[in-house]
């Protein structure tokens, strides 16, 4: 008799195969010999034991007598079965034991076994072949079952990995995501679009979100937006999307169709980039470059002017080209430290030094004293020129001229019936005794005639014989016109 | 070249900087015109109700308040058609179809000896009408 476990080895496919427990006499090898006859693998074991073994091995079926269910491990036979997973049936074909009435316990032994069909003794050949066919059909087609449950089962944690991998890549990017069916209604948002706008969830399906635009951008939007739908061009747009925070923020819009074999569009996919940040870069780059050409234009005109007054008031080119090298000198210098501060306001201090700072080689001559006020480039630039033509003045004529010679300046902030006025002062003393000029130049001019104007105020020269004195008395505002 | 008195009319200047305007009134002056001076539309209209000896308005475009140059242009061409209107700016890309009908155009910044030349065949004109 050959060993089971040989056997069970031998055996190329155990699903195929009848495992045969005949403990009687030769049964077994008849069994065998008839089912091999057939074209039918069988197995012959020699216990319950090698059977629940068999059962493990995933056996297609058995053929066992009735009598041998009695037989020791019937236990281990038992928990064999009971351990098949839930899709496995395995049938048996029990070879009855000819008793008219069978025991209780007999007919539980029977119940056990699950899927059992009883042949009555003896034997017909045919009977026994047929029944072990359909038994083994029936085994084969378990097993076709749980072979497509199982590719189902792997199917569907593919789709859950795939969904899971998709939320997790839509909702880790930057980009607001969304989606919608070819007509354009919108379907599918990610997680981003409701953390920036922070709407409820599904609130802005179908047309809603043109409502999350700028009152001034949702026409165009709605424009772009059919005119792809109609086209099937790619959607494009930069629009202000309403922020959680109830401000507006500058979006880039992009949407592309996905199309089928045959070209129709499926669906439509976008996106939503938050660009405030380059937007509002930008727009400050265009309005310094335009801040920059208006400057760059006003200083070309002053200097136009500046050059024109001086040639007009010269007595010759020599003085002439002294006067108009100094004065645009002045002018750079006070260029230089109006491009250092802000692009739209200096402090007054930096126009009074870019003034003096080309007279300051005499130590000990000016005194200085005022509040540290905001003032605009124009309003600086003019000042710096006023200053200027008053201290070469000075340096040729008047205080600086002389070595005791003093200026003192002074500016402060003065309240006159409820108003807050400006007021400046330049004064001169320990210089020659001064005389009124009988011909104005440029500089007396300017600061006669235009200084007051950059603030809205009045600018005074007085030729005091104890030294030159000038004032300017604007309202403060006048300072930031 | 005949020359019809220039002192029988005047020339208005609206130029919101003051330092420009000096320079553009000590321009026209020193060509023995007479000059009004405004450095805005609104003061440039008053002084237009307020003298009828203004033939010619020179003014720049570029101007802070509510109206700027061409505002008043075409507020002068309407209220006082016979005058001649003269602007200037320095406002890149400007063309002739926003200024009134006939207004001439310099930019800036723009040559003496062609404003007082234009100056100087207006005066003439003015003598001959």
């Amino acid at each position: 008799m050959a060993c089971p476990g040989e056997a069970r080895d031998a055996l190329s496919d155990p699903e195929a195969a009848v495992a045969i427990l005949a403990p009687r006499g030769r049964d077994s090898e008849v069994a065998r010999q008839v089912l091999e006859n057939a074209g039918i693998a069988a197995v012959v074991a020699s216990s319950l034991h090698q059977v629940a073994e068999l059962v493990e091995a995933r056996v297609g079926a058995v053929l066992i007598t009735e009598e041998a269910l009695n037989g020791p491990g019937s236990e281990a036979l038992h928990q064999a079965l009971a351990a098949q997973p839930a899709w496995s049936d395995l049938p048996f074909v029990v070879l009855a034991n000819g008793a008219n009435s069978r025991s209780d316990a007999a007919t539980r032994r029977m119940d056990d076994l699950g899927n059992a069909i009883l042949l009555s003794r003896p034997l017909h050949t045919e009977e026994l072949v047929r029944s072990l066919r359909s038994a083994l059909k029936a085994r084969r087609r378990q097993h076709e079952a749980r072979k497509r449950l199982e590719e189902l089962q792997l199917r569907e944690v593919q789709l859950f990995e795939s969904e899971a991998k998709f939320q997790a890549i839509a909702n880790s990017v930057d980009q607001m995501i969304w989606s919608t069916r070819p007509d354009g209604y919108h379907d599918y948002y990610n997680d981003r679009w409701y953390a920036f706008t922070g709407v409820p969830a599904g609130s802005t399906d179908g047309v809603a979100w043109n409502g999350m635009f700028h009152p001034q951008d949702q026409e165009m939007a709605w424009q772009r937006w059919r005119h792809s739908l109609e086209t099937g061009e790619p959607y494009e747009i930069e629009y202000r999307l309403r922020h959680r925070s109830g401000t507006y923020r500058w979006v880039l819009g992009r949407a592309q169709p996905l199309r089928d074999k045959n070209g129709t569009i499926l669906r439509w996919y976008g996106t939503c980039t938050d660009i405030h940040e380059i937007k509002i870069a930008e727009e400050q780059r265009q309005l310094m470059l335009g801040e920059m050409n208006h400057r760059v234009k006003n200083t070309l005109a002053m200097v136009n002017v500046m050059v024109s007054q001086t040639l007009r008031h010269a007595d010759s080119l020599t003085e002439a080209r002294a006067a108009i090298q100094s004065r645009i000198g002045m002018m750079a210098d006070a260029h230089d430290r109006l491009i250092n501060a802000t692009w739209s306001e200096t402090r007054i201090t930096e126009a009074v030094e870019a003034a003096l700072a080309p007279h300051r080689s005499e130590e000990g001559h000016f005194t200085i004293t005022g509040p540290d006020l905001p003032i605009g480039s124009k309003q600086a630039l003019a000042l710096t020129m006023a200053l200027h033509e008053l201290a070469t003045n000075a340096s040729k004529y008047g205080a600086l001229s002389v070595f005791k010679g003093k200026v003192r300046i002074e500016w402060s902030i003065e309240k006159r019936q409820g108003q807050e006025l400006f007021h400046f002062e330049w004064h001169e003393s320990g210089g020659p005794p001064v005389e009124a000029p009988t011909r104005r130049g440029f500089g007396s001019r300017m600061i006669e005639q235009a200084l007051g104007g950059y603030f809205g105020g009045e600018a005074e020269l007085v030729y005091d014989s104890a030294g030159l004195r000038f004032s300017l008395m604007a309202p403060l505002e006048g300072l930031t016109l | 070249m005949e020359f019809h008195d220039q002192n029988s009319f005047a020339i208005l200047v609206v130029e919101d900087e003051p330092l420009l305007l000096m320079d553009a009134v000590d321009m026209i002056e020193d060509a023995g015109f007479r000059t009004y001076q405004a450095r805005s539309a609104g003061t440039a209209l008053a002084l237009m109700e307020r003298h009828d000896d203004i033939r010619v308005l020179f003014t720049d475009i570029d101007m802070p308040g509510s109206m700027n140059g061409i505002d008043l242009a075409a507020r002068v061409r309407d209220q006082w058609p016979p005058t001649v209107i003269l602007v200037t700016s320095g406002i890149v890309g400007l063309t002739k179809d926003t200024l009134p009908d006939g207004a001439r155009f310099f930019p800036k910044p723009y040559s003496a000896n062609h404003i007082i030349g234009t100056l100087a065949r207006i005066a003439a004109d003015l003598g001959r009408g």
